[in-house]
């Protein structure tokens, strides 16, 4: 019906991506809605959701408990303390319960944590294996994040704030209480801690952010299972209620000292988790993130690096997932880690296609291309739900808003790099 | 002993044209593999019976064919025809073994390949010059067909017709020189004896020899006889650009020391100057045209023919050394081009393109082709004569031996090696390296039958550079005689010019 309308009130679009904004003036997302993108999209979201469950722990413990740490060796090691931790979106005692799940750490992460890839061993022999979840994937989309700054929002101006120093002082001090060294060291040169304070903030918001995700995925996973998601809008659809849902949580940073909670960036702030974590994210991981890191940078080499870091276009969306000369936060430390959580169906739709197993690794980087790109859909319908007007509005004053609104989303994709194109074929894996 | 590598592939090429059609290709190919193993194995038996001490014909097989002709089924192996049997053994097992199994008309296909086998093995085994012109003849129908009919270029018909034009008139130049020899003679009669040409006049010498240089000169190819070769190579599948360039170009060659060399040695002392010169063109040229290449099967062919140019210089040079590397050229050519065919193949059956504009990236670990490329590195490296590697040893045996006769067209030919080294680079560079473009690479895995034979190349290249002892113990004494036959000669015709 929808479809209808907006087709009847608006003559179509001429934006070389026209189909796709037709597909999402008609409540569709970016990703064409096929059977198998769906089994993709949410095969992937339940093998992302396990290491994530991972990360966001872990980026909250660094945040909270390893704070200013100069020699962070066991950061990765995460405490009982953090793998018991609740989440506020899943288990009897959620704040609000998302997935049905546990709120402590998911079963099949703590297995892994055990054996990892090889069999059961003290975790600092899997640790130095590398046999482990790859928290440097999480710290690298922290960083990208943090990095880019200037994103929107209120979180990250801020953290430049007097009062966000004043706070951060404190706790700096608190840490380092009886330490001399530290303290002479933050008295020569205060910028120092306080820019790894600012780093640790940023943590927390992704920390916070992925807590909310992980249960979402978790969700959808088992919905999926019991055929209640049948369709890619409907998988869009949840997602854009989910945001909308947990708009509101706060983004704040805490850290415990002795005991003791400093609020750097207390509750009281009022940030929320759409605008503070969810946008910056998804600017800063799905589209922009860095170029090839390399002693000699491919993109360097073929003047792709543009002068100013809002034109940075090496995100997710973009990514080659080829893992040589690959631009952007490198794919292949998420795409192991996804590796050990894939659902069966998906494994077997895997060795169906390409090299089997032997590029699986690659085979669901895309599908985890696509998966983002539902997401980015979800993203880009809920801020026209927020900012603009209903996909059925009446008024064709409006419905034009919504097109514009379309259509400048699309522009970003106009790139050559860009793998809007890409997912639109199911031949690309 | 002999007999068997002539007597079975052409009795089972007979066999395996008869068989049922209700037989597939595959088992067809299975009956052929069985055949060329144990002829592999046959030959490798004869290598435990063979003394490398000795320098003269062993395994000798005398049977009178033809008496009022002058022909004889005469067989026998010297150091320097047994590692030519090796190399034939070995890649006409490859290029069985690495045959598709769902070629087109298997029956013709692998009978041919048989009757290409016994053809090379007669020729390098013949002591009669009339048994070795028709040995030599034998294979010219089985390799035009096996070009015209399985070739993988559009350009095959042109290319066999070709090859096939070239490589007739190199047989007739080659029949009328033994003619000649046979009727000029003392002798009179086609058993290759090197006394008998003791006899004829410098002049006349002079004018045989020069039949024989162009004749064999084709079938190398010397610059300017060269022309089918590129042309051949690129429109051959993979497994026959294997047999023409590791074997077929080596009875060319082979036939240049045997029968040029071996049977006038003293108008060899004469020419030798030219033939150095013309070695050391054939080389800078075989490098240059393989640089202006954009077709890597192609740049791979035109280095080929420069390195033919370093067994010209060798052999014109003549000396124990030289010599030595001529030979070991020919087996390490033979391995190294076979090695290279190969995986330039298989790569072309993955990715579907020989170009070098458009190949990328195959390095890549998990959707390029890294064994393949990682091999293909060691082939271009042991092809660029790189120390450790096989190329190197004969090269280093011919420069080395060929200096003090030839300076300038050794040091051509050095420059050469250096520029065999650039287009090697800028074919790994283009293929191997670089980034792989994830719109076009969804290619299919290599399989154990296309890596099986790349490993075993490889493995001999390595091997054999590291030891290649293994290789020069059995030609040692055979070329020692020969160099020294030249050397005598040359003492003897310098003693004669003084004494005038």
């Amino acid at each position: 019906m929808v479809t209808t309308e907006t087709k009847a009130k608006l003559p179509p679009s001429t934006h070389p991506f026209a189909e796709i904004i037709h597909r999402l003036e008609a409540g569709g997302a970016m990703l064409p809605d096929t059977p198998e993108n769906l089994m993709q999209i949410i095969g992937l979201y339940k093998a992302y959701a396990v290491p994530m469950d991972f990360y966001w722990r872990d980026l909250l413990y660094i945040a909270e408990r390893e704070f200013l740490n100069p020699l962070p060796f066991f950061k990765y090691f995460l405490p009982k303390e953090y793998l018991d931790l609740h989440n506020h979106y899943a288990g009897d005692d959620a704040d609000l319960r998302i997935w049905r799940g546990e709120a402590t750490a998911h079963p099949e992460l703590l297995a892994y944590m055990q054996h990892g890839e090889t069999f059961k061993m003290p975790r600092l022999f899997h640790h130095l294996w590398h046999d482990r979840v790859n928290m440097e994937f999480a710290e690298m989309c922290m960083r990208a994040m943090l990095w880019h700054r200037g994103m929107g929002g209120q979180f990250d101006p801020y953290l430049d704030s007097e009062e966000y120093k004043a706070n951060a002082d404190r706790a700096i001090k608190a840490y380092f209480k009886g330490n001399p060294l530290m303290l002479g060291i933050h008295q020569m040169f205060p910028d120092l801690f306080l820019e790894q304070c600012r780093q640790m903030s940023y943590y927390s918001n992704l920390g916070l952010f992925w807590e909310v995700m992980a249960p979402v995925f978790f969700e959808m996973s088992d919905l999926y299972d019991e055929g209640k998601i049948s369709s890619v809008p409907e998988a869009m659809d949840f997602l854009v209620n989910g945001i909308f849902a947990i708009a509101g949580r706060p983004i704040y940073h805490h850290v415990y000292i002795r005991g003791e909670c400093y609020e750097i960036i207390p509750k009281s702030k009022g940030f929320m988790w759409l605008y503070e974590a969810a946008l910056p994210y998804v600017e800063a991981v799905f589209y922009r993130t860095a170029p090839f890191r390399g002693t000699k940078s491919y993109n360097a080499q073929a003047h792709q690096v543009p002068a100013e870091q809002k034109d940075f276009h090496y995100g997710i969306l973009y990514a080659d997932v080829f893992p040589v000369g690959t631009a952007g936060i490198p794919p292949t430390l998420l795409m192991q880690d996804m590796i050990h959580f894939l659902p069966p169906y998906l494994v077997e739709y895997y060795q169906k296609h390409c090299r089997g197993e032997s590029d699986m690794l690659i085979q669901l980087g895309v599908s985890f291309q696509r998966s983002m790109f539902c997401v980015t859909s979800a993203v880009i319908q809920a801020l026209r739900q927020a900012l603009l007007y209903p996909l059925d509005d009446p008024n064709p004053r409006h419905l034009a808003a919504n097109r514009a609104f379309f259509e400048q989303q699309m522009d970003r994709f106009l790139r050559p790099e860009a793998r809007l194109r890409d997912i639109q074929r199911q031949e690309y894996r | 002993m002999l007999s068997m590598l002539i007597g079975l592939p052409i009795l089972s090429a007979v066999i395996i044209g008869l068989l049922s059609d209700k037989i597939t290709a595959a088992q067809i190919r299975q009956i052929a593999l069985v055949i060329v193993s144990f002829l592999g194995l046959w030959t490798i038996w004869l290598f435990s019976q063979f003394n490398p001490a000795a320098s003269g014909m062993q395994f000798a097989e005398f049977i009178p064919w033809l008496p009022i002709v002058g022909l004889d089924y005469s067989l026998g192996v010297d150091g320097l025809s047994l590692p030519l049997l090796g190399l034939n053994a070995l890649l006409i097992w490859i290029a069985v073994y690495s045959t598709d199994y769902s070629g087109e008309r298997p029956r013709l296909y692998y009978s041919l390949i048989l009757l290409t086998s016994a053809g090379m093995a007669g020729a390098f085994i013949a002591q009669n010059l009339l048994l070795f012109f028709l040995f030599y003849e034998l294979l010219l129908i089985p390799l035009y067909l096996l070009i015209a009919i399985w070739g993988s270029s559009e350009k095959q018909g042109y290319a066999s017709m070709k090859f096939l034009i070239y490589t007739a008139v190199s047989g007739i130049l080659i029949f009328v020189a033994f003619l000649s020899i046979a009727l000029l003679s003392s002798s009179g009669s086609f058993a290759y004896n090197p006394q008998a040409t003791q006899g004829l006049s410098q002049t006349t010498q002079l004018i045989l020899l020069t039949v024989v240089l162009i004749g064999f000169g084709i079938k190398i190819p010397l610059i300017p006889l060269h022309t089918w070769l590129p042309d051949a190579y690129v429109a051959a599948s993979p497994p026959i650009a294997i047999l023409l360039g590791g074997v077929l170009a080596k009875l060319g060659t082979y036939g240049l020391v045997r029968f040029g060399l071996g049977l006038f040695p003293e108008t060899w002392t004469i020419v030798a100057p030219g033939l150095a010169i013309i070695g050391a063109i054939t080389a800078i040229y075989g490098a240059l045209a393989a640089i202006a290449q954009k077709d890597i099967k192609r740049m791979v062919a035109y280095s080929s023919i420069g390195h033919m140019g370093y067994i010209l210089l060798g052999a014109a040079a003549a000396t124990p050394l030289s010599l030595l590397g001529v030979v070991l050229q020919m087996v390490s050519h033979g391995i190294i081009l076979a090695f290279l065919f190969h995986l330039i193949g298989v790569i072309e059956a993955k990715v579907g393109t020989r170009d070098l504009d458009v190949l990328n990236g195959l390095m890549n670990p998990i959707r390029g082709l890294p064994l393949m490329s990682s091999l293909l590195v060691i082939g271009g490296m042991a092809s660029a004569g790189i120390p450790g590697l096989v190329g190197f040893v004969s090269e280093f045996l011919i420069l080395q031996g060929s200096f003090a006769a030839f300076p300038i067209p050794t040091l051509v030919c050095i420059t050469c090696s250096g520029l065999t080294a650039v287009y090697f680079v800028t074919l790994l560079n283009r293929t191997c390296f670089g980034k792989l473009d994830n719109a076009t690479a969804y290619y299919p895995k290599v399989q154990w039958p296309e890596r099986t034979p790349a490993l075993i190349l490889a493995a001999l290249t390595l091997f054999l550079g590291i030891q290649p002892t293994w290789l020069t113990r059995w030609t040692e004494p055979t070329t020692d005689v020969m160099a020294t036959t030249i050397s005598d000669v040359h003492k003897a015709t310098h003693i004669s010019t003084s004494s005038r």
